[in-house]
């Protein structure tokens, strides 16, 4: 896709440290720390949600060899795996991709939260609503079997995800 | 495990020298039942459920970046991520996105925050691997962090630095998985390549399911896997800018035939 800087790092030789049909293993070069890799699909994909489950297994499968090699080879002490998933999680690339990050105690990177003190009732409703969506997933999944699998999805004109939306804007 | 809960002073000492005469192995055993996560999965402590399989179960963490801040906790106990089976983390990665649609759908959220800590530096502040799931929205400032940009002449520096290990630790796979051939007409054969990139000889799904004949949670990534293909179609996004990258892939959908609900319904 035009401007996708994933897209066009699949053109840069010395980035990329290997790749399959599918995925690619890299190197950025906008890094949080020096040492961070970069595994994306090959494919433009905007988000997870779109990725392919195959593709994506062998993303994170591919980030965990990655989180090892990084781990042996340029002395870290941990690594983290980290996916930022459409813009509200700060996705400044268009394009699908998983980050291992190499750490090291007082490397100044700051990747803790403050925990957000919550109400009983507050978890209460997020359970519910969370359940009840599954719910929901699931029971549409069995009605969409019962119509048999190879009828298209009905579809529901001009509502489209907001995520690909928006993220399509900025591609 | 319920000795471990009601413990006297003598009975910590007792343990305490039973532990430096244990083997690695007992010693892992031993671990595992002091583990708060496998606690959990085992029910010892109570948690606020949202999905469980075979293989792993998601709860709400109790010390949330954000409401609905999910755990994937496999069944297995596993210290890091890196000690993870392939497929058991294939798996876990298939019940991240399908837990994602979800929270995008149920929560309002505008992102998904998929997190994995692997040893202490890297502030992981449990003994059993878990991957965090957590719903985010523009400006609510979880896990912002600064990049830089880095100059070639690193990069080359990293990329040399990692790739012969990555290589190994990925060809070692390559003798034992089964090319790709099945799912891809055209591969034409990776493992007699020898490019500057080499390619990765990894089955496009069998990699992730990989027959480990002894466990049952294989034959049910293995079933999901075969699920998520026969779905592919339904879930491709078709760019509506000129270049379309593959065109022979006649059953690209239209971006606007995805919606959640759509995606959700591969939910099992």
């Amino acid at each position: 896709m035009d401007n996708c800087e994933y897209c066009g790092l699949l053109q840069r030789d010395w980035q990329i440290v290997a790749s399959s049909e599918d995925v690619v293993i890299a190197v950025k070069d906008k890094v949080a720390v020096l040492g961070q890799i970069t595994i994306f699909p090959k494919e433009h994909f905007t988000i997870m949600e779109l990725v392919p489950e195959p593709v994506l297994q062998q993303c994170l499968i591919l980030a965990n060899k990655a989180s090892t090699a990084i781990f042996e080879t340029l002395g870290s002490q941990g690594t983290n795996v980290l996916i930022r998933n459409g813009l509200g999680a700060g996705q400044d690339v268009p394009h699908f991709g998983i980050e291992v990050i190499p750490r090291k105690e007082d490397d100044g990177l700051n990747l803790r939260w403050e925990p957000r003190p919550l109400s009983e009732d507050e978890i209460e409703m997020t359970q519910q609503a969370l359940l009840s969506a599954i719910f929901e997933a699931e029971k549409g999944r069995q009605a969409q079997h019962n119509q048999g699998a190879d009828k298209p999805i009905l579809q529901e004109k001009g509502r489209t995800n907001y995520l690909i939306k928006s993220l399509r804007r900025r591609a | 495990m319920e000795d471990a809960k009601q413990m006297t002073e003598d009975q910590i000492k007792l343990l305490q020298e039973k532990m430096k005469q244990m083997s690695p192995a007992e010693l892992a055993e031993f671990q595992k039942q002091q583990c708060l996560f496998c606690k959990i999965i085992s029910g010892a402590i109570s948690s606020k459920k949202i999905y469980e399989d075979q293989v792993c179960l998601a709860v709400l963490d109790i010390a949330p970046a954000s409401i609905g801040h999910l755990l994937i906790i496999p069944r297995e106990h596993y210290s890091i991520m890196p000690q993870v089976p392939d497929e058991v983390l294939g798996h876990i990665m298939v019940i991240a996105k399908r837990l994602s649609q979800i929270m995008l759908k149920a929560l309002r959220a505008s992102g998904t925050t998929v997190f994995a800590a692997n040893g202490g530096a890297a502030g992981q502040r449990s003994q059993h691997f878990v991957l965090h799931l957590i719903p985010r929205k523009e400006g609510d400032h979880v896990l912002d962090f600064p990049e830089k940009i880095i100059p070639k002449g690193l990069v080359e520096k990293v990329k040399a630095a990692v790739e012969g290990r990555l290589f190994e630790l990925i060809g070692v796979k390559r003798a034992v998985s089964p090319a790709s051939l099945e799912a891809d007409s055209n591969a034409s054969g990776p493992k007699n390549r020898s490019s500057e990139q080499p390619e990765l000889a990894l089955a496009k799904s069998k990699k992730a399911s990989r027959a480990k004949p002894e466990r049952k949670d294989i034959i049910l990534s293995k079933r999901k896997v075969n699920s998520a293909k026969a779905n592919y179609p339904k879930t491709k996004v078709k760019s509506t800018k000129k270049n379309l990258t593959k065109q022979k892939e006649a059953s690209t959908a239209n971006a606007e035939d995805i919606k959640l609900d759509d995606i959700a319904n591969l939910f099992k």
